[in-house]
């Protein structure tokens, strides 16, 4: 982890269609995410938020420009490979459907390990089971957990491969507002108290507040930045942006 | 609601096509299958009308043995009768006729066709006459006794061109032609694949009859009568006491296409029989594709239920549904049918079963039969599903995901679990007396109450068979067990044609295996040799009785005998006997004499079985009157009683009763014993000479002949596979469907998955061992169920003489290792298809 940046975008666009009908979800985007950090990517609906991350992800592909994860070039990288890579390098955090309804709590939190047939460190995951508190609850299915305890599991399993950067796209918006502030409490302990690194989507300013630094999109454009943010902060940045 | 339901149908032509599917494959076999009997009957109607054609009358002895399975023996005629007819005014030309046994033996001295097997091997007459049967496409009719004509067929096959020297082996021995013709028979090469050996009337009377007899005289007019008045003529014309009687071109021609009408039926119903089976197999795949596709449109059925749609209405949408699948299902399964029917032929003809071209015959019954079956079978495997789309709540529109009702309800279990008691209460009251009809009541009760508890047990037994899978393939394993046992009615309903087909597989194995064990009990107990010659001809030639004084005559040998078959009349009704040579049947072929010894069989004495003589009260020295093929009356009297029956059957005589008849005896086989201290290798290229000097019949050591009767089951085995063949493809289809439409449900885990970093291939491993599970449910299941019913079969037939009952366990593991396989390749497409999905779809929130 000596790279100061866990994942970097430069000169990413995404283009949709051709001629009259082009769309420009996201148009040259350069932008970086530094490690050991808690980034939030904000901005308007069709601003080209979750276009970013589905990008940086390797979950989509970009039309131009290149994004590194971990110092791998992933426009490079063919379905196989990007699938590992994401295995192995990248976290998730859906904002619903984040489990497999079929295994356990303790199998969807190891469940990128297992796919990849490594057995991780233990310690570690245990330590990530204590943090998150589903000591209790590792043998039930997610139809026997509860909307919140579900979304511990899935940034658990995010945790679990210690991977080099975890998305979260918009993780608390299927949430009441306790136990959303509960996971982004976790998120934020997963960064201060683990050394993780996490970009999370939202467009919601108390959750954005959690972060280290706000990066702000609108057009599929670079909007501006804001550090050590607070939701006043926030709502004042937004105002500025004409939103 | 009938826009709603056709605006529904049209807009999703895939998941039509796919419902559609089940319906196609079964109404293709029932609609092919007609097609098919009907054409070939069509076709042998044909032959025989062209054979007939030019025939006016038709002259044959009103004798005849009619013997089981309608076999007959008709006895021959004067040949001097010919002269008689040919006499009566208004005939034009007459031919003497004689079919009879003969082989062709290729150069390689192999004999021409698959001995026994398959179609008959002929030897006939072939001249000049105006209502010729054969016509000569090169050289001449056969003229004096060293020359032949053979079928244009059977000229190919043996690559014989004019001039060749042609071995014809025929009940008198083998013997050498020259060959000057070659002939077609109408417009085919050879009628139905026969091959036939053409001679003239003289030697076809001396070498494949008897001297001074024919079969029939074909009649040809000269037109100033008509056939009925010509028949007339010549029947008046022939002295009463030949016992002749005459037909009409059009009443022989009747006759012969009622006989093949017959045995095509039987066939016909053969084919029928497992179509329908196919189809019922079919209705559970119909049954599951309407169910899950209920569950998929559970929120759109809601949402029409929530704007004010009735129950009523939202089931009678599913109703039209059904029916324009129903309707557009068998009308492609018809014309799939009739393809089907034309690849059948096809199959024929590559199998050197030449058909004269007759075209295609489409009965309107089969059109009205298919369409009518498959819609109905359609609608009525539709209306469970469609009435509980009914019932769905209009709240369930709210509803994240529509997840099917898989609630296992108390009452399912007791049901199952009463009709499997009444099943086995009803096998149990045939173990102790009752009528044998509850029989088939508990099987279908048995049946009944396992498919209905399917989905109960469909979970623990999932869970178990997907054991391994967990065990070999980690989390992907994990996830297709437990995909499997996620819903246990959808997995239950996707086995069940598994199930039916292996328990069908099954049990024909099982009673197989018992039939074979059997036959292997009865040879070991009463062939004593070392050494055997068989012939599978049944019914129809076999081996020269002078094969077995020639090997006699080998000092190698200590004693060999042939024993053959006759068919009689005794008390008016045709029966077999068994024919031995006392004079070296001891110690060869022991039919366990309890009283008299083989030197008490001579040609005026007969030995009955013990089973015999105790129903009939028969005792040593009763008389038994036995009316031979030729007429003639022979009196014999018990001399000897035997125990074991199961091979000389009810009589057994000496082969001199028939020496002074006209009668033509075959060996079917000859069973050898050799000196001691002689090697095998000594032993058998002495009888192989003495068997090739006959081109006829197959030399097999004590364990091989063993092997090869009690191996004659596994033939009638592999048609009954064929035909269950149908039913395995469409539970393939069943399995495709079922996980296609399972893994257009499961987009959104599929895309998580991928998102968190499941490769394609461990996506296509996750489909395939869910695959794989659900067939093996299938199988394991049926395994078991088929075992059962195989044993409660080979219980009803013991009275039948059979009295152990076999597992199967080589079909047993064949099918285990083949519910594997289709599990892989049903597999193959929903794998891919898995493959395909969405992943940004999948995981981004609508």
């Amino acid at each position: 982890m000596n790279n100061p940046s866990a994942a970097t975008a430069t000169n990413v666009s995404k283009i949709y269609g051709h001629g009259d009908s082009e769309v420009r979800a996201l148009d040259d985007v350069s932008v970086q995410f530094e490690t050991g950090k808690f980034t939030a990517i904000m901005g308007p609906s069709g601003s080209g938020k979750s276009t970013l991350m589905h990008c940086m992800a390797g979950l989509d592909e970009m039309t131009q420009g290149s994004v590194t994860i971990a110092d791998i070039d992933i426009a490079s990288l063919k379905d196989k490979d990007l699938t590992k890579l994401r295995r192995d390098k990248i976290g998730f955090v859906f904002q619903s459907f984040n489990l497999v309804p079929t295994l356990t709590a303790d199998e969807n939190i190891r469940l990128p390990l297992l796919l990849g047939n490594n057995k991780g460190n233990e310690e570690w995951i245990q330590k990530v089971i204590n943090t998150v508190h589903l000591q209790d609850r590792l043998t039930h299915r997610p139809s026997e957990l509860s909307g919140g305890q579900q979304q511990r599991v899935a940034v658990a399993r995010a945790l679990a491969s210690e991977p080099a950067i975890i998305f979260a796209d918009e993780p608390t918006g299927n949430l009441d507002s306790t136990t959303g502030n509960e996971i982004l409490s976790f998120m934020r302990k997963a960064v201060d108290e683990l050394g993780q690194t996490i970009v999370m989507v939202t467009h919601d300013p108390v959750s954005a507040s959690y972060a280290d630094r706000i990066v702000f999109l609108k057009d599929g454009k670079i909007a501006g930045e804001l550090l050590e943010p607070t939701p006043e902060l926030v709502l004042d940045y937004m105002k500025k942006l004409g939103h | 609601m009938w826009r709603i339901a056709l605006k529904g149908i049209f807009g999703r032509k895939a998941r039509l096509v796919l419902t559609s599917l089940a319906v196609i494959l079964g109404t293709a076999f029932l609609s092919g299958t007609a097609v098919f009997s009907a054409t070939l009957n069509q076709t042998f109607n044909n032959l025989f009308s062209d054979v007939f054609r030019n025939v006016d009358s038709y002259v044959r002895s009103t004798q005849v043995i009619e013997a089981d399975f309608g076999q007959q023996e008709r006895q021959r005629i004067p040949v001097e009768l010919v002269d008689v007819v040919k006499q009566v005014p208004g005939v034009a030309d007459v031919q003497a006729d004689i079919q009879a046994f003969a082989r062709i033996i290729g150069k390689d001295g192999k004999p021409l066709g698959a001995e026994g097997n398959g179609p008959p091997t002929f030897g006939s007459v072939g001249q000049k006459f105006k209502g010729a049967l054969w016509t000569i496409s090169q050289g001449r009719f056969a003229a004096g006794p060293t020359e032949v004509v053979l079928d244009e067929a059977s000229a190919k096959t043996g690559k014989f061109v004019l001039g060749d020297t042609v071995k014809v082996v025929a009940q008198s021995g083998s013997r050498e032609f020259s060959l000057v013709g070659i002939a077609s028979y109408g417009n085919v090469r050879s009628p139905g694949g026969a091959t036939f050996a053409l001679f003239d009337l003289a030697t076809a009377q001396e070498f494949l009859a008897k001297p001074g007899f024919v079969d029939d005289i074909l009649v040809s007019g000269d037109g100033s009568l008509s056939d009925t008045e010509l028949a007339k003529a010549i029947n008046t014309a022939i002295p009463s006491t030949y016992k002749t009687e005459t037909l009409t071109g059009a009443q022989i021609t009747k006759e012969t296409q009622d006989q093949i009408g017959t045995a095509l039926s039987f066939f016909g119903i053969l084919l029928s029989v497992f179509s329908y089976i196919a189809l019922g197999v079919g209705c559970f795949v119909i049954y599951n594709v309407f169910s899950i596709s209920a569950a998929q449109r559970q929120r759109e059925n809601a949402l029409l239920r929530a704007i004010g749609a009735s129950k009523k209405q939202v089931t009678r949408a599913m109703l039209i549904e059904s029916v324009v699948v129903g309707l557009f299902g068998s009308t492609v399964g018809l014309i799939a049918g009739i393809g089907l029917s034309k690849a059948l032929s096809a199959l024929l003809k590559a199998a050197n079963i030449d058909l004269p071209s007759g075209g295609l015959v489409v009965p309107r019954s089969a059109i009205v039969n298919t369409i009518i079956v498959g819609l109905i079978v359609t609608v009525a495997s539709a209306w469970l599903p469609a009435r509980r789309a009914g019932r769905v709540p209009p709240l369930a529109a709210m509803r994240e995901t529509a997840i099917e009702v898989v609630a296992l309800t108390r009452r399912r279990t007791i049901f199952g679990l009463a009709l499997i008691a009444l099943g086995i209460a009803s096998i149990v009251t045939v173990t102790n007396g009752a009528s044998k009809t509850w029989l088939g009541f508990g099987i279908l009760f048995f049946f009944s109450g396992t498919i209905t508890l399917g989905p109960v047990i469909a979970r623990p037994v999932a869970l178990l068979l997907g054991k391994p899978a967990e065990k070999l393939r980690g989390v992907t394993g994990t996830m297709a067990r437990q995909n499997s046992a996620r819903n246990p009615k959808r997995t239950s309903r996707t086995a069940a044609p598994v199930l039916i087909g292996v328990a069908l597989v099954t049990a024909v194995a099982a009673l197989a295996a018992s039939i074979s064990s059997q036959i292997d009990g009865v040879f070991t107990q009463q062939f004593k040799g070392d050494y055997a010659i068989s012939t599978s001809a049944r019914g129809f030639g076999g081996l020269s009785p002078s094969l077995a004084d020639d090997i006699n005559a080998i000092p190698q040998v200590e004693r060999a005998t042939g024993i053959g078959l006759l068919t009689v009349k005794i008390d008016g009704k045709g029966q077999y006997l068994t024919t031995i040579n006392p004079v070296t049947a001891e110690g060869v072929f022991d039919i366990g004499l309890t009283s008299g010894t083989y030197a008490d069989l001579t040609a005026d004495t007969i030995f009955v079985s013990q089973k015999y003589a105790d129903n009939h009260a028969t005792k040593l020295g009763d008389i038994i009157q036995v009316t031979l093929a030729d007429a003639q009356v022979k009196t014999l009297s018990i001399a000897g009683i035997y125990q074991y029956d199961s091979l000389a059957g009810k009589y057994t005589v000496s082969k001199d009763l028939v020496k002074d008849s006209t009668v033509i005896t075959f060996d079917l086989g000859v069973y050898i014993k050799m000196k001691p201290g002689v090697s095998n290798a000594d032993a058998r290229a002495k009888l192989q000479a003495a068997v090739d000097k006959y081109g006829q019949g197959t030399l097999l050591s004590k364990r091989e002949y063993i092997d090869s009767q009690s191996g004659k089951i596994n033939q009638l085995l592999g048609l009954i596979y064929g035909l269950l063949f149908l039913s395995v493809i469409i539970a393939v289809v069943g399995i495709i469907i079922t996980l296609l439409l399972s893994v257009f449900e499961r987009q959104r885990e599929i895309g998580l998955l991928r998102a968190v970093g499941m490769t394609k291939s461990q996506v296509r491993t996750t489909v395939r061992w869910e695959s794989v599970i659900t067939s093996l449910i299938g199988a394991v299941v049926g395994i078991v169920l088929g075992v059962g019913l195989g044993w409660v079969v080979v219980y009803a037939l013991r009275d039948q003489g059979l009295s152990s009952f076999s597992v199967p366990v080589g079909s047993t593991v064949f099918i285990l290792i083949l519910a594997f396989v289709i599990g892989v390749l049903a597999a193959v497409y929903p794998a891919w298809r898995a493959t395909r999905v969405n992943l940004l779809a999948a995981i981004t929130t609508s």
